[in-house]
């Protein structure tokens, strides 16, 4: 067997599947992946963003530039007073290391799993808040050079939730998280309490 | 301010009293001992820091304050990690507007008192008190009278907590975005400090600085919100040319070569009195010292004017002894002669008030319409328009001088453009002729840089450095290559000889006599008659418009360089955002236009120009840009330091009494000895009056190589031949004359 056995290892392997064809599909992701952002809305389609501005002040690849403004009194962006006005991030800066995320008042921004870019100048590398923000249906909005094939709009913010509050994954007590279009409250994670 | 103890956040433990007092209204005793961070003390600075916060909304990320909030600092620095209160906060309608500039967002103010202290205090507009009581306590207006003070955007600055809030900056930026440089504002000639703030290229705020000597860290709403301007759509970006009819965005060589070639072409069939320029008050010393070394040591022409008409004459503004700021507080008498202050210099109006009222100098409001500091006047005395200073006030004002023993400080200005600056001048020329009273002036012009630029030459008859054209002859000729060969005219002049068609180039540097000139008619007919108008500026103003050339500048907030203001003091101003479009610094075009003209001025740096300035202009000498950069507090000219180097000379301004028609002044004479009994200049601090000649020729002549055309520096030889009065005497006045003389020493 002795010279043979090399080829036993080739053989076991005959058959199964190592190769995933991307771009025609992906591997599974793990739950908790950086990707690009989505910009969350309450249950009454209201948006999350109020243009506080943290994201941008903790990026440490100041890819994101926010603008915020006055709400208009009759037709309201966001609750309260500001919203935000300009809401940019730029892909070629972002390392997706989640701080705005984590920065965020108001769990307005969140990232999917969707980690593919291709751009063929560099001002489409920025992403403007029409493109960020979620669709009526709460989802990313699926853009035409975007390639989504599995869940990678899933579950946005899972890992927002996990964290919530202060990173406690056991967490226990009262739902802290806000509802989000689509979605409603979203249940805690594995783990945390209520299950 | 004074101290009210409001906010409670300063409990200290003093040894041997009961309770815990606070410390900003405990004054200190002998022996006194103070524990600021004992464990009681702690505890109740922590209970103190959770009943602000019971009604304090938390939002913070939206709050105008959020990141420089002091009530955040001292809740993350001395305040409990988590509230104890569940209980719903207190809610007031969001934002509601106090005036146009100022809202009120009543839930997260704190009941400190600061607003309402500064505008009864500091301001004297008490127009926002506190009304009900308890938990309801709140800042408002009264019914029908909004928060109008010139002043009140310095409550937003003051504001611990972002309870008041400016409508022009709200939601514009966070603490965190803003690029910060300290710089001067221009927008009159007080300048005061500040902090120029802004985000993604775009100035977004000013923030008053605590200058001692000038503003106390106060700002007027003019300077403090009046920036928007430098971004504005209509501002001109690249430069024009005039061609068939139509100004035609050109490159920058094109529009240099159509200015130079054209100035090129009236000196040589007209002259250089064919060219005359007007304005240069807005930008810096270092652009009015490049455009008087063009206009006056390269083209050689000495009709330039910075004034519109509107101010006072070269001569008393550079001729009389300058006060500053602070001999406010300890004169011995304030006469105010006009403008208004408030409307014109707001920040000295603040700093007028304070004295007067606080200080208790007896101010003597002389003004011919009563302004806003007649209700702290010790003595109110309207003069008829047109009219001077009557010899009853001079000799009362003189007397409170002398019984109180301190300066007599004069505020002239021009109370209205509609009135002649005779007026002014004679009252000046009255407190001048006092004896035994040490009589100093501040001139209350209205423009921005208006004493940079005089004191930089752009004025007829004069030369960098307060110095006359007789007097600098010699030094300039050496130093630029020439001088005009006589005195030119100003402003009216030089538009009367436009309307006459004598003036073929005229140079506007920001200048807009259409609308600034009191003769409008007649900005109008000398439009019409000068064939090639070059304007500097950065907004195409209906004078602009005419331009054949037009060259766009850089405006306040995009360049660096110094500013004088009325009391003498050189401070630096900062470039914090990038030029819009192409635009160039007035002294870059300047020395553009004079390379194309045959002269190297040799200056590549913003620096290098303030240098020259130190080391050309004799009032300047030694405030090197390294210097001004080091001054905390700017300098004020001349330096204490270099008055051995320069030779200080009292020089009296001269009023022709008798001879009636027209102006009645005199320029400041370059010759003359010092009277008898003058102080010597080596003694005590010189006082401003005292003219300076300019330091003697040295033996080297101006170099025509641009390998050493460069002026003289700082690093001038230490030791400057010193020049008696003697050696520069020239003949005193041929014709008889009443002079009285306007510098008491």
């Amino acid at each position: 067997m002795g010279r043979l056995s090399g080829f036993l290892v080739t053989l076991r392997q005959y058959g199964k599947k190592v190769t995933t064809e991307f771009p025609k599909e992906k591997a599974p992701r793990p739950a908790r992946r950086h990707g690009r952002h989505v910009l969350n809305r309450y249950e009454d389609g209201m948006e999350k963003c109020i243009g506080c501005e943290l994201c941008a002040g903790v990026c440490p690849a100041r890819c994101i530039y926010v603008r915020g403004a006055d709400n208009p009194p009759d037709q309201p962006v966001s609750p309260g007073e500001r919203y935000g006005f300009v809401y940019e991030i730029n892909y070629l800066r972002c390392i997706h290391c989640d701080l705005c995320v984590e920065a965020c008042p108001t769990e307005a921004i969140t990232e999917t799993k969707l980690f593919e870019f291709s751009f063929t100048n560099r001002n489409d590398a920025i992403y403007t808040k029409d493109e960020l923000l979620v669709g009526d249906d709460g989802r990313a909005r699926r853009l035409p050079w975007e390639l989504w094939l599995g869940g990678e709009d899933d579950d946005t913010s899972e890992w927002m939730r996990v964290t919530s509050p202060s990173g406690d994954a056991s967490y226990e007590g009262r739902v802290s998280w806000s509802g989000e279009l689509g979605f409603g409250v979203r249940p805690p994670e594995k783990g945390q309490a209520q299950d | 301010m004074k101290p009210v103890g409001m906010c409670r956040m300063c409990l200290v433990e003093v040894e041997g009293v009961r309770g815990f007092p606070p410390a900003c209204t405990t004054p200190v005793t002998d022996g006194m001992v103070v524990r600021t961070r004992t464990d009681a003390v702690e505890k109740i600075q922590e209970g103190v820091l959770e009943f602000l916060l019971i009604n304090h909304p938390l939002d913070c990320p939206v709050c105008d304050r959020g990141g420089e909030c002091p009530l955040q600092d001292q809740t993350l620095a001395f305040g409990p990690g988590e509230s104890r209160f569940v209980e719903e906060k207190r809610h007031y309608e969001k934002p509601i507007p106090l005036s146009n500039m100022i809202l009120l967002d009543r839930e997260r103010c704190i009941q400190c008192a600061r607003c309402t202290r500064f505008a009864e205090e500091i301001a004297g507009d008490p127009l926002i008190d506190f009304v009900s009581r308890g938990d309801r306590t709140q800042v408002l207006n009264f019914a029908e009278q909004p928060f109008e003070s010139y002043f009140s955007g310095n409550t937003v600055q003051i504001c611990p907590v972002g309870a008041l809030l400016a409508r022009h900056y709200r939601f514009k930026a966070r603490p965190w975005d803003l690029a910060t440089a300290e710089t001067s504002c221009t927008t009159c000639s007080v300048h005061c400090r500040g902090a120029v703030q802004s985000s993604s290229n775009r100035i977004v705020r000013l923030l008053g600085v605590d200058l001692d000597p000038v503003n106390h860290g106060w700002l007027c709403d003019k300077g403090r919100y009046g920036i928007d301007w430098v971004h504005a759509d209509d501002r001109v970006r690249e430069p024009h040319l005039r061609v068939g009819g139509e100004l035609r965005e050109v490159s920058w060589p094109e529009a240099l070569d159509a200015a130079a070639g054209e100035i090129r072409k009236v000196l040589r069939m007209h002259g250089p009195g064919a060219i005359a320029v007007l304005g240069g008050a807005r930008g810096t010393n270092e652009d009015a010292y490049a455009w008087a070394r063009l206009a006056k040591g390269v083209i050689g022409t000495d009709h330039v004017d910075c004034q519109m008409g509107d101010g006072l004459p070269a001569e008393v503004v550079l001729g009389v002894r300058r006060a500053e700021i602070d001999d406010c507080d300890r004169a011995g008498a304030i006469v105010v002669l006009g403008p208004d202050p408030r409307e014109e210099v707001p920040v000295l109006f603040l700093r007028l008030r304070r004295a007067a009222k606080d200080l208790g100098v007896p101010l003597f409001d002389c003004t011919p319409v009563g302004g806003s500091l007649a209700p702290y006047a010790a003595h109110v005395a309207r003069r008829v328009p047109g009219e001077p200073v009557g010899a009853d006030v001079v000799e009362l004002a003189a007397r409170t001088a002398r019984e109180r023993g301190g300066p007599l400080v004069v505020v002239a200005g021009r109370p209205s453009v509609a009135e002649a600056p005779d007026a002014t001048v004679r009252s000046i020329a009255a407190f001048g002729a006092l004896d035994g009273v040490d009589v100093r002036v501040l001139s209350a012009l209205r423009r921005g840089n208006v004493h940079g630029a005089l004191e930089m030459g752009l004025a007829p008859g004069f030369l960098p450095g307060r110095v006359t054209l007789d007097a600098g002859r010699e030094w300039f000729t050496q130093r630029w290559g020439g001088v005009p060969a006589g005195r030119g005219l100003d402003a009216d002049g030089i538009l009367r000889a436009a309307a006459e068609g004598r003036v073929h180039v005229l140079v506007l540097l920001g200048a807009d006599p259409l609308l600034d000139h009191p003769d409008a008619l007649l900005a109008r007919r000398a439009l019409e008659g000068v064939p090639f108008v070059v304007a500097v500026d950065a907004f195409r103003s209906e004078s602009a418009a005419r331009a054949d050339v037009f060259l766009p500048c850089t405006v306040w907030g995009e360049q660096n360089g110094t500013v004088t203001n009325l009391e003498g003091r050189v401070q630096r101003v900062a470039r914090r955002v990038a030029p819009e479009g192409t635009a160039m610094d007035d002294w870059r075009i300047a020395s553009e236009l004079a390379y194309r003209l045959g002269a190297d001025f040799d200056l590549a740096t913003v620096d290098e120009v303030t240098d020259e300035i130190a080391a050309v202009a004799p009032a300047a000498l030694g405030a090197t840009a390294a210097l001004v950069r080091r001054a905390r507090d700017g300098v004020v000219l001349p330096l204490r330091e270099h008055l051995g180097e320069i030779v200080v000379r009292t020089r009296g301004l001269s009023i022709l009494a008798e001879e009636g028609a027209g102006t009645s002044w005199d320029p400041i004479r370059a010759g003359g000895a010092a009277p008898a009994g003058a102080p010597a200049a080596s003694g005590e601090p010189a006082p401003r009056t005292r003219r300076r000649r300019p330091v003697p020729a040295r033996t080297r002549r101006r170099p025509r190589t641009r390998s050493s055309t460069r002026t003289p520096r700082a690093s001038a030889p230490p030791t400057r031949p010193r020049c008696t009065s003697g050696t520069v005497r020239q003949a005193g006045p041929p014709r008889p004359r009443v002079t009285r003389t306007l510098c008491a020493s």
